[in-house]
C-alpha cells in the first residue's frame, strides 16, 4: 500500500494550500507595496543590516500591529506580506491539528492522541512566547 | 544595491537554499545563514529570523509532495515530535542556564562522529533488514515507499527506536537552546540509529522541522526579530525550491544523497567544534 492513506492527504493537503495562502498574502502585499510608492524603502532595508538604524514601526511583532496596520485606509502593503509570514508559520501547526480527527475515523485512536499530545505542546508554546 | 535588485537577489538564493533543503530533510537555515550575513550583510538576528521562516517554507513545500507520495512517515514523523516539541520547550527553559560553549562542543563532536560513520555506511544503498524492535511494532514505525531511482516498492521498519527517541530529545533541546532546526540531527537519528531508508529519513525530516520549528517561530516574531521586507523573499523562494526539487528527490538513489549529505554534516562537525572552542564563524 504505497498509495498515500488518508491521514497523509489531508496533512499534505493542509500544507500545500497554507503555503498557497502565505505565498499570494505575502506577494499581493509586496504589489501594494510597490504601487504605493514603496513608503520609506531604504529605511527599512537600512534596518535590516544594522538594527540601529532601523525605524521599529517597520518590523510587526503582534498579531495586533498587524491588525491595526491592516484596518488603515489604504491599507499597509507589509502588514499584508506579514499576515503571510503569519499564515506560513501557523500551518504546520494547523496540519497537526486536522491529523487528530484523521486518525480517529481511521479508528487509530492511538495516532490520535499522539497528535493531540503534540499539538498541545505547540500550544504552550506559543502561550509561553506571547508572555515573554 | 537597490531594493528591487536586493529583493531578487534574496530570491534566487532562496530558490537554492529551498531545494538542497528539501533534498536533505534540512531547513536551510545552515546555509542561509551565513550567506545572508557574510553577502548580503543582515543583521544576525533578522538572518536567524528569516532562517526560521526558511525552515518552516520548505517543510510546507517539501512535506506535501513527500506525504502524498509516502516518501514522509507521518506516524514515525509525530512519534518522533513527541521528543523534539518536548525537547524544544526543555531547551528554551534552559536557555541562560546551560553554558552553550560546552553544549556546541559536545554538538561538534557527535557531529564529527556521525560524519566518520557516514563515510563508511556511504555506499549503502538501503538498510540491512533487523530484528523486529517491540516498540516499532507497538506504535506501527514502518512503511512501503515506491522507489523511482530502481522501479519497486520498498518495504522499512524501524529499529532501535529507544536510542532513536533519545536522539531527537537531544536534537529538540539544542533547537530550543540555540535556535537551530536540527534538521541534521533528524536524519542522522532516522538514518543512523532507527535504520530508516535514507529518502525516507530526510522526507520524514522534512514534515518534522517545521512542527519543531512552530514552537520557537512564535518566540521569534514576538522579539521583533522576522523582518518583513527580509523573511518575504526568502519564504517564497525557498517554497519554490523546496517544491522544485521534490519532483527530482524521488528519482535519485539513497547513496547519492547520502553524499550529498556529508559534506553539509562535516562543515557543520567544524564550525561546531570551533565556536564551542571560541573561535568565531559565520
Amino acid at each position: 500500500m504505497s498509495a498515500a492513506s488518508g491521514v497523509e492527504r489531508v496533512v499534505a493537503r493542509m500544507l500545500a494550500w497554507g503555503g498557497l495562502l502565505s505565498v499570494s498574502l505575502m506577494l499581493g502585499g509586496l504589489v501594494v507595496y510597490a504601487l504605493q510608492g514603496q513608503p520609506h524603502v531604504h529605511d527599512v532595508l537600512a534596518g535590516a543590516h544594522d538594527r540601529q538604524s532601523g525605524r521599529a514601526e517597520d518590523v510587526f511583532t503582534s498579531l495586533n500591529d498587524v491588525g491595526r496596520a491592516l484596518r488603515q485606509r489604504p491599507p499597509d502593503g507589509l502588514a499584508i506580506t506579514t499576515l503571510g509570514l503569519v499564515c506560513l508559520l501557523v500551518t504546520p501547526v494547523a496540519g497537526v491539528a486536522l491529523a487528530i480527527p484523521a486518525f480517529w475515523r481511521e479508528g487509530d485512536r492511538q495516532y490520535a492522541l499522539i497528535a493531540a499530545v503534540v499539538l498541545a505542546m505547540l500550544l504552550v508554546s506559543f502561550v509561553v512566547a506571547g508572555r515573554a | 544595491m537597490s531594493p528591487i535588485a536586493f529583493v531578487a537577489a534574496l530570491f534566487a538564493t532562496s530558490l537554492a537554499a529551498g531545494a538542497a533543503g528539501a533534498v536533505l530533510g534540512l531547513g536551510g537555515g545552515i546555509l542561509l545563514i551565513p550567506v545572508l550575513t557574510l553577502f548580503y550583510g543582515v543583521d544576525l538576528r533578522y538572518a536567524m529570523g528569516a532562517s526560521i521562516v526558511s525552515v518552516i517554507a520548505t517543510s510546507s513545500g517539501a512535506a506535501a509532495s513527500y506525504l502524498r507520495s509516502s516518501l514522509s512517515n507521518v506516524r514515525i514523523g509525530l512519534f518522533l515530535a513527541l521528543a523534539t516539541v518536548s525537547g524544544a520547550l526543555v531547551g528554551a527553559g534552559l536557555a541562560g542556564v546551560v553554558p552553550v560553549r560546552w553544549l556546541q562542543l559536545l554538538l561538534g563532536l557527535a557531529l564529527a562522529y556521525s560524519a566518520l560513520t557516514t563515510l563508511r555506511q556511504l555506499h549503502v544503498e538501503l538498510p540491512e533488514p533487523t530484528d523486529a524492535d517491540p516498540l516499532a511494532l507497538r506504535f506501527g514505525l514502518e512503511g512501503t515507499y515506491y522507489d523511482a531511482a530502481f522501479d519497486r516498492e520498498v518495504k522499512y521498519r524501524a529499529a532501535h527506536v529507544g536510542r532513536g527517541f533519545a536522539a531527537m530529545l537531544g536534537a529538540g533541546v539544542l533547537s530550543g537552546l540555540l535556535g537551530i532546526g536540527s534538521g541534521a540531527f533528524k536524519v542522522l537519528a532516522m538514518d543512523h540509529f532507527m535504520r530508516l531508508p535514507m529518502k525516507v529519513s530526510t522526507a520524514t525530516s522534512n514534515f518534522m522541522i517545521g512542527i519543531t520549528s512552530a514552537a520557537t517561530a512564535g518566540v521569534y516574531f514576538a522579539r521583533g526579530d522576522i523582518h518583513t521586507l527580509l523573511a518575504a523573499p526568502v519564504a517564497v523562494g525557498v517554497l519554490a525550491g523546496a517544491m522544485l526539487a521534490t519532483r527530482v528527490m524521488a528519482r535519485l538513489r539513497n547513496t547519492t544523497i547520502r553524499k550529498v549529505f556529508l559534506p553539509v554534516l562535516a562543515y557543520l562537525a567544524v564550525s561546531m567544534i570551533l565556536r564551542g572552542l571560541g573561535i568565531g564563524l559565520p
